[in-house]
C-alpha cells in the first residue's frame, strides 16, 4: 500500500513545472507585446491575398466531377430543318413584337404553340405587390413528359421575355429556341426525366412567381393561382438567353439569389459541350479572353491608354486584368445578394441553374450551334442519377477553364477577420489595466529630469452593460431605419427621406452620449470595451458569412477591416468630430450617395428576398455606428 | 417566498410565451439543436398516437421517450405549450433555491434580490434554455428534474432528492453521473468551500444506505415503467439503449453522432464503449478534487454532460451556462471568459446555418455541420475546462492581490505570475 502511495506521490521535478508556466507566460507575453505587429501581418497578408486572387497561378484547371454526366458524349440530331423551325418562331415573334401585344396576348400564344405541339401547356397570371406598386404578368409553360421514366424528375428550358443585356431589349431568339427545341425534343423517347418549358414574362419577376407556384412557396405579396399542371423535382435548369442577330462566344452566367452558385459540374460540362460540340467558345460572363480578341485590344483592355504600350501588351498582365474583371463582377453580384440572371432564382429551389447567354457579334454562330449544344446538354443532365455533389458549390471562376476552390480564397477574409478579433481580444485585456502613477514618483519626476514614470499596474472592472446598450440601440436604430426604407413614404418621396434618415441616425448617438461618458477610475471606459465587442462581433459576423456568401464577406473585411481596428477615442474635439462623420458617411452614407442601389436593394428584398438590404441595415451599419461611438466618447 | 421583481414578471412572460400563437413555431420544433431523437416533440406525438391506437409505440424504433412521459401525456395532461412554461418556472425557483441553500439564506427568503433576479433572468432568458422550450422539447423536463434534484440535496431533503435523481436517471440514464455528487451533498453541506479546501467533511458511511434507497427508487420507477409500458420490457431498449447504442443518427451539435456515421459496423461496439465509459470517467476526479465542495461537483459534472452527451442538445450546455450564476465566488478567477463567450457565440450562429447550408439548401454536406459541432464542442471545453480551474484557483489567493505586486511589466498576464505560486 505504502509503495502504491509512493508512487502515486512520486516527487515531481518543480523545476518542470515552473519552466513550463513560464514558458507559457513568456508566450503570452510576447503576443500581447507584439499584438499590433501580429495583426498588422495578418491585415496585410489577409488584403494581399485578396489581391492575387486573380492570379493565374492560384486557380486550377476545371474538371467533371461527376462520372455519369459524361459530357460531348452523343450524337446531336438537331439540324438545319429544326433550325428552319426556330427561324419560323422568330418570324411570328417578330410579328408580335410590331403588333404590341399585351402580356396576356403574347402568353396565350406561347399557349397556343406548346399546345400544337401536344404538350400539356397552360398560362399563370400573377401580381406581386410591392412597395413601388404594383407589378403582374402572365407565364407561359409546357410539361413534356418523360417517355422513359414516371417523371419524378424534370429539367428545365426557360427563356425570359425580357433580354439580359438589358435596355428593353427582346429575347426573341431565345424564346424562339425554347418553342423549337419543344418541338424538337418530344420527338425523341430517350428522355429519362421530364422537361419543362418555360417563357417567363419580364426578366426576373416572372420566372420567381413561376418558380414559387411550383414549389408551393408562395410568400405573403404575391397572388397566383396554382399551376396547372406540374412535374417532379426539378434537378438542373438552362436558361437561353439569345437577343442578338448572332453570336461568337457563349457567356455563362452562374451567380444565384444570396450568393448562391450552382454545382460546377454543371458549368464545367457545358464548356466542353460548346467547345466539342458546338464549336462555340464558352466565356464567363461576356468578358471575351484576352487571345479572343487581338484585334479589339484597346476597348477591352484593363489600362488605361496613357500606359507605356508593352504593359499594356504583356500577356500575364492581360491575363490578370481578364481574370480581375472576372472577379470583380464575380464579387458584384454575389456581394449584393443579386442573380446575374434568370437561373439565379432557381438555386434556392436547389436546382442546379445557369444562364446561356448569346455573346453579340456579327457572327459565326446561331440557331444550328446552340440548338446542338442545349441538345447535348439536356442529354448530360438526362443523365444523372442523382443531384449533383455537394461538395462543388464553392467557387470562383476565374476564367472559362479555371478555377479556385474554397480552401484557395476563404483564408484571405479569415485572417483579417482573424486580425480583428485579436485586435479586439487586446482591446479586452487593455481595458482591465489601469497604471496608477503614485504622487511620489511624480513629485520625483518634477524635481528630477523627466524619466518615463514608475506606475503601478492595478486591476479595474470592465462594465460591459453600457457597452452593451450602445450595441442593442444601433441594432435597433437599424431595424427602425430598414424598415422605414422598405415603406411607402420612402418609395414616393426617397430624395427628401435618404437625407433626413441620415442625418437622424448620425444625430441619434449624440444623444447617447451622457449615458455613457463616466469613467470612473475603477472602471474601464466605456469607448474601449465598446471598441472590444465591436470587433469582436464584426470578426465574428465576418468569418461566418465568409462561407455563406464570400464576396459579402470580403466586402465586409475591406469596409470593416482598418476602419474598425482604427478607431480611438481623440483627444482634440475637433478631430473626433471629424472622425464621427467620417465613419457616419461608412456606415449610412448608401442612403444618400448610391439611390440607384437602395432602390435596387429594396426591390430585390421585397420581389425577391434577397438578404442584402435587411444585413446592411441591421447588421453592417450598426457596427460601423458602434465605432463612430467609440471615437466620440470621451471628447 | 420572497417577492422579487424578476421572479413573477418572467414567469408571466414565459406563460405569454406558452399561450401565444407564435410564428415559427413549428421551424423550431423540427430543429435539430433543440430537440434530438430522445426529446424530440414530434416523436413524443407520435407515440401518444400510436399508444392512442393501440400499437405498442416502442416497436418501430422511431420512438425513445421513457413511459413515464408517455403515461403523463396520454392520461394526466396532454402535451400542452403551458406543461413546458411551468417546468421552465419551476426549474428556475429550484436554482433560486439551490443559490439560497449554498449562501446559507432561509429558503423561503432570500435577502440579496439583486443576485436573485440575476439568477433567474439567466435561468428564463438563457436562449439554449429558451428555445428548446419554446420547441417543446423533453429536454427542459430532464433540466428541471436535475435542478430539483440538486435542489433538495442542498436543502438537506433526503427522499425528495433522491427521487428527483431517480426520475432524472430514468429519463436520461447518463445523468448517473450526477448521483455521486448529489449523494456527497445530501452527507456533506452545499455551502462554498471552494476558498478553503478541506478533507470531505461528512459521514461517508451513510452513502451505502442513501445509494440503497436510490436503487430502491429507481426500482420502483422501473416496475412503475414496466407497468405501463403493458409489461414488456421493449421501452428499455428504445429507451435508454437509444442514449447507449445510439440507434438514431439524426444530425444534433454533439460530438457523437458523426463518429458513428463513419464507423464500421464492426468497430460499433468498441467506440459505443469508449464513449459511454469516458462520460462515467470525470465523475471520480472530479468528485475526489472537489470533495469540499460537492455542489460545484455536481455543476462540473453538468457540464460534462453538456459537452460530451450523447444526443446532445442545446438545453444541455444551457444548464451548465445558467448553474454558473451560482458560483459568483469563482467569477473573478475565470481566465478566459470572453474567448469561451466568443466560442458560444459562433457555433450558436454556425450550428444553424451550417445545418441550412446541408439540409435544407444541399450545398454543403455533412461534415459542414459536423465542423459547427466542433466549435461547439470546443464552446462547452472551454467553459468547462475554465470553470474548473477556477474553482482550484480559488483556494490559492486572490487574483487581485497578485495584480496589484506586479509592476510595469507585460500588463494583462498577471494570472500567469500567480499561477507560478499555485504550482510552488
Amino acid at each position: 500500500m505504502d509503495r502504491i502511495r509512493g508512487f502515486l506521490r512520486r516527487p515531481r521535478r518543480p523545476d518542470a513545472n515552473v519552466a513550463r508556466l513560464r514558458r507559457r507566460r513568456q508566450a503570452a507575453a510576447y503576443i500581447h507585446r507584439n499584438l499590433t505587429k501580429l495583426t498588422t501581418a495578418l491585415f496585410i497578408i489577409g488584403y494581399a491575398w485578396m489581391l492575387l486572387i486573380p492570379l493565374s497561378s492560384l486557380s486550377q484547371g476545371t474538371y467533371i466531377d461527376e462520372n455519369a454526366l459524361q459530357p460531348a458524349q452523343v450524337n446531336t440530331y438537331w439540324n438545319w430543318g429544326d433550325v428552319h423551325t426556330a427561324d419560323l418562331q422568330l418570324y411570328q415573334l417578330d410579328g408580335i413584337r410590331e403588333r404590341n401585344l399585351t402580356s396576356e396576348q403574347r402568353a396565350e400564344f406561347f399557349r397556343i404553340e406548346f399546345s400544337k405541339l401536344g404538350l400539356a401547356a397552360s398560362i399563370q397570371n400573377y401580381t406581386f405587390s410591392t412597395s413601388k406598386g404594383i407589378i403582374s404578368g402572365n407565364n407561359a409553360y409546357a410539361v413534356m413528359s418523360s417517355p422513359r421514366a414516371a417523371g419524378t424528375e424534370a429539367m428545365v428550358i426557360s427563356a425570359s421575355w425580357l433580354s439580359r443585356a438589358g435596355h428593353g431589349a427582346l429575347n426573341l431568339r431565345g424564346t424562339s429556341t425554347v418553342l423549337s427545341l419543344a418541338a424538337f425534343l418530344k420527338d425523341y423517347s430517350l428522355w429519362a426525366k421530364d422537361i419543362i418549358f418555360i417563357i417567363s414574362d419580364d426578366y426576373l419577376h416572372g420566372m420567381h412567381a413561376w418558380l414559387n407556384a411550383y414549389h408551393g412557396t408562395i410568400p405573403s405579396n404575391l397572388h397566383t393561382d396554382p399551376l396547372e399542371h406540374t412535374s417532379g423535382v426539378i434537378w438542373t435548369a438552362l436558361n437561353i438567353d439569345y437577343s442578338s442577330h448572332s453570336f461568337s462566344h457563349l457567356g455563362v452566367f452562374y451567380e444565384g439569389l444570396n450568393g448562391r452558385l450552382p454545382n460546377q459540374d454543371l458549368i464545367n460540362s457545358f464548356r466542353l459541350i460548346s467547345h466539342y460540340t458546338g464549336g462555340v467558345p464558352m466565356t464567363v460572363y461576356d468578358h471575351l479572353e484576352p487571345s479572343d480578341f487581338v484585334d479589339r485590344l484597346p476597348e477591352q483592355s484593363l489600362f488605361p491608354s496613357w500606359v507605356a504600350s508593352f504593359i499594356q501588351q504583356s500577356s500575364q498582365l492581360q491575363q490578370y486584368g481578364y481574370r480581375v474583371r472576372n472577379v470583380v463582377r464575380h464579387l458584384g453580384y454575389q456581394a449584393r445578394g443579386m442573380c446575374s440572371g434568370v437561373h439565379g432564382l432557381m438555386h434556392q429551389f436547389r436546382i442546379d441553374a445557369i444562364t446561356l447567354f448569346a455573346v453579340p457579334a456579327d457572327g459565326p454562330h446561331g440557331f444550328h450551334a446552340l440548338g446542338r449544344i442545349v441538345e447535348s446538354t439536356l442529354r448530360t443532365m438526362n443523365n444523372l442519377l442523382e443531384r449533383l455533389h455537394a461538395s462543388f458549390f464553392f467557387y470562383i471562376l476565374t476564367s472559362p477553364g479555371t478555377f479556385m476552390k474554397i480552401g484557395m480564397f476563404l483564408p484571405s477574409v479569415i485572417l483579417v477577420s482573424v486580425a480583428m478579433l485579436f485586435k479586439g481580444l487586446g482591446e479586452w485585456v487593455t481595458a482591465g489595466w489601469v497604471c496608477e502613477i503614485s504622487e511620489a514618483s511624480l513629485k520625483d519626476n518634477e524635481a528630477k529630469k523627466p524619466s518615463p514614470a514608475k506606475g503601478t499596474w492595478r486591476n479595474r472592472r470592465r462594465p460591459l452593460l453600457s457597452a452593451l446598450i450602445v450595441v442593442v440601440t444601433t441594432h435597433v436604430i437599424g431595424v427602425l431605419v430598414f424598415n422605414l426604407v422598405c415603406s411607402r413614404w420612402f418609395a414616393e418621396y426617397p430624395s427628401f427621406l435618404a437625407p433626413a434618415i441620415f442625418a437622424v441616425v448620425s444625430v441619434i448617438p449624440l444623444l447617447l452620449l451622457p449615458l455613457l461618458s463616466t469613467n470612473a477610475p475603477e472602471a474601464a471606459p466605456t469607448s474601449m470595451l465598446l471598441k472590444s465587442s465591436n470587433l469582436c462581433l464584426s470578426s465574428t459576423v465576418i468569418s461566418i458569412m465568409s462561407l455563406l456568401n464570400f464576396s459579402l464577406a470580403a466586402l465586409l473585411a475591406i469596409t470593416m477591416g482598418v476602419p474598425l481596428v482604427t478607431s480611438y477615442t481623440s483627444s482634440s474635439t475637433m478631430t473626433s468630430r471629424l472622425r464621427y462623420a467620417g465613419y457616419c458617411v461608412l456606415a449610412w452614407g448608401w442612403l444618400v450617395l448610391v439611390p440607384g442601389e437602395v432602390e435596387s436593394a429594396i426591390w430585390n428584398w421585397e420581389v425577391l428576398g434577397v438578404w442584402f438590404a435587411p444585413f446592411i441595415c441591421i447588421v453592417y451599419a450598426p457596427l460601423v455606428m458602434q465605432a463612430a461611438i467609440v471615437c466620440l466618447q470621451g471628447s | 417566498m420572497d417577492t422579487q421583481p424578476a421572479f413573477p414578471v418572467l414567469v408571466c412572460l414565459r406563460l405569454l410565451l406558452a399561450v401565444l400563437p407564435l410564428p415559427g413555431q413549428d421551424l423550431l420544433k423540427h430543429d435539430h439543436q433543440l430537440s434530438s431523437p430522445l426529446t424530440s416533440y414530434l416523436r413524443l406525438n407520435e407515440g401518444l398516437w400510436l399508444l392512442e391506437n393501440n400499437i405498442n409505440p416502442y416497436t418501430g424504433g422511431a420512438f425513445h421517450h421513457s413511459p413515464l412521459l408517455l403515461s403523463l401525456f396520454s392520461t394526466i395532461v396532454p402535451p400542452l405549450p403551458i406543461i413546458w412554461a411551468v417546468s421552465d418556472a419551476v426549474g428556475a425557483w429550484a436554482l433560486l433555491r439551490i443559490w439560497r441553500a449554498r449562501q446559507g439564506l432561509s429558503p423561503q427568503k432570500g435577502t440579496r434580490s439583486n443576485a436573485e433576479n440575476l439568477i433567474v433572468s439567466v435561468y428564463f432568458l438563457n436562449p439554449y434554455l429558451l428555445l428548446p422550450s419554446l420547441a417543446l422539447s423533453t429536454s427542459t423536463f430532464e433540466n428541471t428534474l436535475t435542478l430539483l434534484a440538486l435542489m433538495f440535496a442542498s436543502e438537506g431533503k433526503v427522499s425528495s432528492a433522491l427521487l428527483a435523481i431517480a426520475f432524472t436517471v430514468h429519463l436520461t440514464p447518463s445523468s448517473i453521473l450526477l448521483l455521486l455528487p448529489i449523494l456527497m451533498v445530501l452527507v456533506s453541506s452545499p455551502v462554498s468551500y471552494l476558498a478553503s479546501p478541506r478533507p470531505f467533511h461528512g459521514n461517508l458511511k451513510r452513502i451505502p444506505i442513501l445509494f440503497g434507497e436510490f436503487t430502491l427508487y429507481w426500482l420502483v420507477l422501473v416496475g412503475a415503467a414496466c407497468i405501463m409500458a403493458g409489461g414488456s420490457w421493449d421501452w428499455v431498449r428504445a429507451s435508454w439503449g437509444a442514449s447507449l447504442a445510439l440507434p438514431d443518427l439524426t444530425p444534433n451539435p454533439g460530438l457523437w453522432w458523426y463518429f458513428f456515421t463513419e464507423m464500421f459496423d464492426h468497430f460499433r461496439p468498441f467506440f459505443l464503449m469508449v464513449f459511454s465509459v469516458h462520460l462515467v470517467i470525470y465523475i471520480l476526479p472530479i468528485c475526489i478534487k472537489f470533495q469540499h465542495d460537492p455542489l460545484y461537483a455536481a455543476f462540473l459534472l453538468v457540464g460534462v454532460l453538456g459537452t460530451f452527451k450523447a444526443y446532445l442538445t442545446l438545453a444541455d450546455p444551457g444548464l451548465f451556462l445558467s448553474m454558473i450564476s451560482l458560483f459568483p465566488e469563482v467569477h473573478g478567477y475565470l481566465r478566459h471568459p470572453i474567448v469561451t463567450t466568443l466560442l458560444h457565440l459562433h457555433a450558436a450562429l454556425l450550428l444553424p446555418l451550417q445545418h441550412v447550408l446541408w439540409v435544407s439548401e444541399g450545398r454543403g454536406n455533412a461534415n459542414f455541420y459536423y465542423a459547427a459541432s466542433l466549435v461547439m464542442g470546443m464552446a462547452g471545453g472551454a467553459g468547462l475546462v475554465d470553470a474548473c480551474w477556477a474553482g482550484m484557483r480559488i483556494a490559492v489567493g486572490d487574483a487581485t492581490v497578485w495584480a496589484e505586486e506586479k509592476v510595469d511589466g507585460e500588463k494583462g498576464k498577471g494570472k500567469a505570475i500567480w499561477w507560478e505560486v499555485v504550482q510552488q
